[in-house]
């Protein structure tokens, strides 16, 4: 491996740092989860990033009667009809208007069906060691698995079955 | 063995499912050719060779491949039938009734063992079946050997009749005992250029007779050339077969004259020519496989292709459309305007292109109810002749496959209940043999399926009382004759003899109903009692592709699939009626059961204004008024599942996308109809909360109806 060392670069101890960290992440590689990590009514969650089959900007959901109200309605992904969820009711928080940051993230429910959600943002893909999930503070809590740690706050893992069985929890 | 890697699980199925879906092609060849094999029988005529082979072939491949895949019962039987198939060929056997019936026999059983290849036990015991069914077989070939038949004497070069085949042999005493003249053609063709001379010059005999065989001459051709005799049965004298093939007179020998009396001599015994024959038999099974299986899902995959397409060109369409308006780019504006409508077209003839690669003939379906009526006929002891039109009309090849079911189902109905017995019918002054039509024809985008009898017909008045026998129908219940043949397809009707025997039919006519209006399609029956009944089933052409009428609710889109919209009408507020909480409307003097689309799906604004139009729905004989605010236009439409948590939703059957309109949903027609009609109150299923709580009718269903389902 070959270390970029130039000379305009701020601080040369600063790109040796960097490289070892990318080294010490390398060989932890086996036990890293990978995250997507989006915002819901200014928190942060996250799911695993192999669920995730694409992540789309909000479009016009077409509404579908005699379904139970957290189902916005139903996409077309190039012909393809999928039903989004809008996480925010889903999680019983307040509702809110589509921004420019709002996001569908199509899911992979199972090897089959697809779903999706809505979420307020889509912020980033987390690597986090699998030792450092934590168990919630509450045993109740339906729709979290866990938490990790990212930049001194915590982001809520959620629970996609969960999440995704409507009607039957 | 090779050591098994991790995709040698998905391999392995994906194998298994080719060679299934390869057996089935095969089986489905063999169907046809003894189907007509059978038909030549009936009429008394020998076995046509061309089927014969094709059969022989079929056998072949099947053999090969059931060996491969470890099937050694299978594989058996396919070699015994390949050796009596061998037999016809060379004349040593003849193919009565009882040998179609075994063959028939073998074709059946080697397709149960197909559906049986998971399931170790089930396929045991279908081997113990198979090696009987091998040893009847061996016992019909043993019984039926026919006579070493004589060959004729005739004037032809020894040299040549010691390289023909047995199987040429055979055929040159057929055409010598039937009469026919017989000759050797000589050609010289190109050396470089011959297959095509000599393939062209063969087709041309092949229209005045029969080409027996093709072989090299050591003739003195000029050294470019190369010459050949080819060995001919034609029922045309010298002159005629000169002046139609174009050949001069010299170059052709007579061996034999037309119609002179039978050979009294056999030439001696012809030396079989294994190899020889092997070659022939690879070439042909070459020649099949001229068409590609193609997995329909993959078709689907290029229909969604198609349908992305489409939306795109409405993009480009508004595009040109800007660019014409404003005079700096009206130029190139127009010249996209122009581009655009080639394109259109192109996409047209591709979208139709796609969709007929799924076509499929109803034929197969039709030969199938051909050959299970043979042996119901056998079966009953009843006489009955089934005539078939239509056959060639196409359908998708997913619909053909639900219908063989439906369709088998009615006709043994038809069969078994539907048709007196000949004394029966010769008493009642009908003719003893009693008839079944079955026919098939476009109208529109729906294909019709009609299926009449001239048997004893529906009894509405035994319908009736059987229905009130079963709480269906209150003892004071008045219904008239139609309303009565309705209840055929009630479930849970008539599923007992007593009641088939005097109605007619019925048995499970509620399966063949929905199985028909899962395709999308309806099913009506019409029936004259002591004069046979007419059920009819119209169905989409394809279900990749439907025609719909798109209807507004406020804001919202829907699509009604068009074959089920039997009219619309502008809605004048004077004319709807109440009765009972229920709205309803004059039409042509029967009450038309309205319901509002608004109402139906808890849609806001619309509710309680009286304009708009009545969309009438049809299902069978129920008829029901949607009330939509707005017509917005016909529609192609591809109809898709739609995906997610709470997918199932009932009163709608997917969804479909419409370019700037999105995603619309395509209703459910039959359970709209059958809901309001029956006086379910379908909302209440799963009713949308928050302020959208539905405001339909009060219920007073009728609770005896209600558990149907």
């Amino acid at each position: 491996m070959s270390v970029d060392v130039q000379p305009e670069s701020a601080n040369r101890w600063d790109v040796l740092a960097r490289a070892a960290a990318r080294r010490e992440a390398e060989e932890d590689a086996a036990v890293l989860v990978e995250l997507l990590a989006f915002d819901l009514d200014g928190d942060p969650y996250a799911i695993p990033v192999e669920r995730v089959r694409e992540i789309v900007r909000l479009r016009p959901v077409t509404a579908v009667p005699r379904v139970p109200a957290e189902v916005m309605g139903v996409i077309s992904l190039r012909g393809e009809i999928v039903q989004v969820v809008d996480l925010r009711r889903r999680l019983g928080l307040a509702p809110a208007e589509a921004t420019r940051r709002s996001r569908i993230i199509v899911l992979h429910a199972d090897d089959t069906e697809v779903s999706a959600i809505r979420v307020d943002a889509v912020t980033d893909v987390l690597r986090v060691p699998e030792s450092g999930v934590l168990p919630p503070p509450t045993t109740d809590s339906e729709f979290v698995d866990g938490l990790c740690e990212c930049a001194g706050r915590f982001v809520s893992l959620m629970n996609l079955e969960r999440v995704l069985s409507l009607g039957r929890s | 063995m090779a050591a098994r890697g991790q995709g040698g699980r998905s391999r392995s199925a994906k194998a298994r499912r080719e060679f299934v879906s390869e057996v089935e092609e095969i089986l489905e060849r063999m169907r046809d050719d003894l189907a007509r094999l059978a038909e030549q029988a009936d009429a008394g005529r020998g076995s046509d060779p061309e089927i014969v082979n094709g059969l022989f072939r079929s056998a072949h491949s099947l053999k090969g491949l059931s060996g491969m895949f470890g099937l050694d019962g299978m594989s058996e039987l396919a070699h015994h039938l390949e050796d009596v198939l061998d037999g016809l060929r060379m004349g040593r056997a003849v193919l009565d009734a009882p040998g179609i019936a075994l063959f028939d026999e073998s074709v059946t059983l080697v397709s149960s063992t197909l559906s049986k290849l998971d399931d170790e036990t089930g396929r045991e015991g279908l081997e113990e079946t198979l090696g009987a069914l091998v040893a009847r077989i061996d016992a019909w070939t043993r019984s039926g050997a026919a006579e070493e038949p004589e060959a004729a004497e005739l004037d032809l070069d020894p040299a040549m009749l010691r390289t023909l085949t047995e199987y040429e042999e055979h055929r040159l005493g057929e055409c010598t005992r039937s009469g026919k003249g017989i000759y050797v053609v000589e050609a010289d063709f190109e050396i470089l250029s011959f297959e095509e001379g000599l393939a062209e010059l063969g087709a041309a005999i092949k229209e005045l007779g029969e080409l027996i065989s093709t072989l090299p001459s050591p003739g003195e051709s000029e050294a470019s050339q190369i010459r050949f005799s080819m060995l001919v049965a034609s029922e045309l004298a010298v002159p005629d077969l000169c002046e139609q093939l174009g050949v001069s007179p010299e170059r052709v020998h007579q061996a034999r004259a037309v119609g002179a009396p039978e050979a009294e001599r056999a030439p001696a015994a012809p030396v079989p020519e294994a190899p020889a024959e092997e070659a022939a038999v690879e070439t042909s099974l070459k020649s099949i496989s001229e068409t590609v299986r193609v997995d329909i899902r993959k078709l689907d995959e290029l229909m969604n292709l198609v349908g992305e397409l489409v939306t795109q060109r409405g993009a480009v369409k508004a595009i040109a459309a800007e660019l014409a308006q404003d005079a700096r780019t009206s130029r190139h504006g127009l010249a996209l305007a122009k581009v655009h409508k080639t394109l259109e077209r192109k996409l047209q003839e591709l979208q139709a292109g796609v969709l007929d690669v799924r076509m499929v003939p109803l034929r197969q379906v039709f030969d199938k109810l051909v050959r299970v009526t043979r042996r119901l006929r056998l079966d009953l002891g009843k006489e009955v002749a089934l005539e078939i039109r239509g056959a060639d009309t196409e359908l998708d090849k997913l619909i053909v496959e639900e219908l063989v079911d439906p369709l088998m189902h009615v006709v043994r109905n038809a069969y078994d209940h539907a048709i007196e017995s000949p004394e029966e019918r010769a008493a009642a002054g009908k003719p003893r043999e009693g008839r079944v039509r079955v026919e098939a024809f476009q109208r529109g985008n729906d294909v019709v399926i009609q299926l009449a009898d001239d048997g004893r017909g529906i009894d509405a008045d035994a319908v009736r009382a059987r229905a009130v026998a079963q709480g269906l129908l209150g003892v004071d219940e008045e219904i008239s004759d139609r309303e009565a043949l309705d209840l055929i397809f009630a479930p849970g009707l008539s599923t007992r003899a007593e009641v088939t025997e005097t109605s007619g039919r019925g048995v499970g006519m509620d399966v063949v109903r929905s199985n028909i209006a899962a395709l999308g399609g309806i099913v009506d029956v019409e029936s004259h009692p002591g004069r046979g009944t007419t059920l009819s089933m119209t169905l989409p052409i394809t279900l990749a592709i439907i025609q719909a009428l798109i209807v507004g609710v406020g804001e919202q889109s829907y699509a009604i699939p068009l074959n089920s919209v039997r009219e619309t009408l502008l809605l004048d507020p004077a004319d709807v009626q109440r009765s009972d909480g229920r709205e309803m409307l004059n039409l042509r003097g029967e009450a038309l059961l309205l319901r509002r689309l608004a109402d139906e799906f808890g849609l806001e604004g619309a509710a309680g204004s009286d304009k708009g139009y009545a969309v009438v729905l049809g299902l069978g004989d129920m008829r029901l008024g949607l009330v939509v605010d707005d017509l917005r236009g016909q529609q192609d439409t591809v109809i898709k599942p739609i995906q997610g948590p709470a997918s199932k939703v009932r009163g709608i059957a997917g969804a479909t996308e419409l370019g700037e309109l999105g995603a619309v949903l395509v209703l459910d027609v039959s359970a709209l109809v059958e809901d309001a009609v029956r006086g379910r109150e379908a909302a209440s299923e799963r009713t949308a909360d928050g302020g959208e709580s539905t405001s339909a009718a009060p219920s007073d269903a009728d609770s005896e109806r209600e558990g149907d389902e």
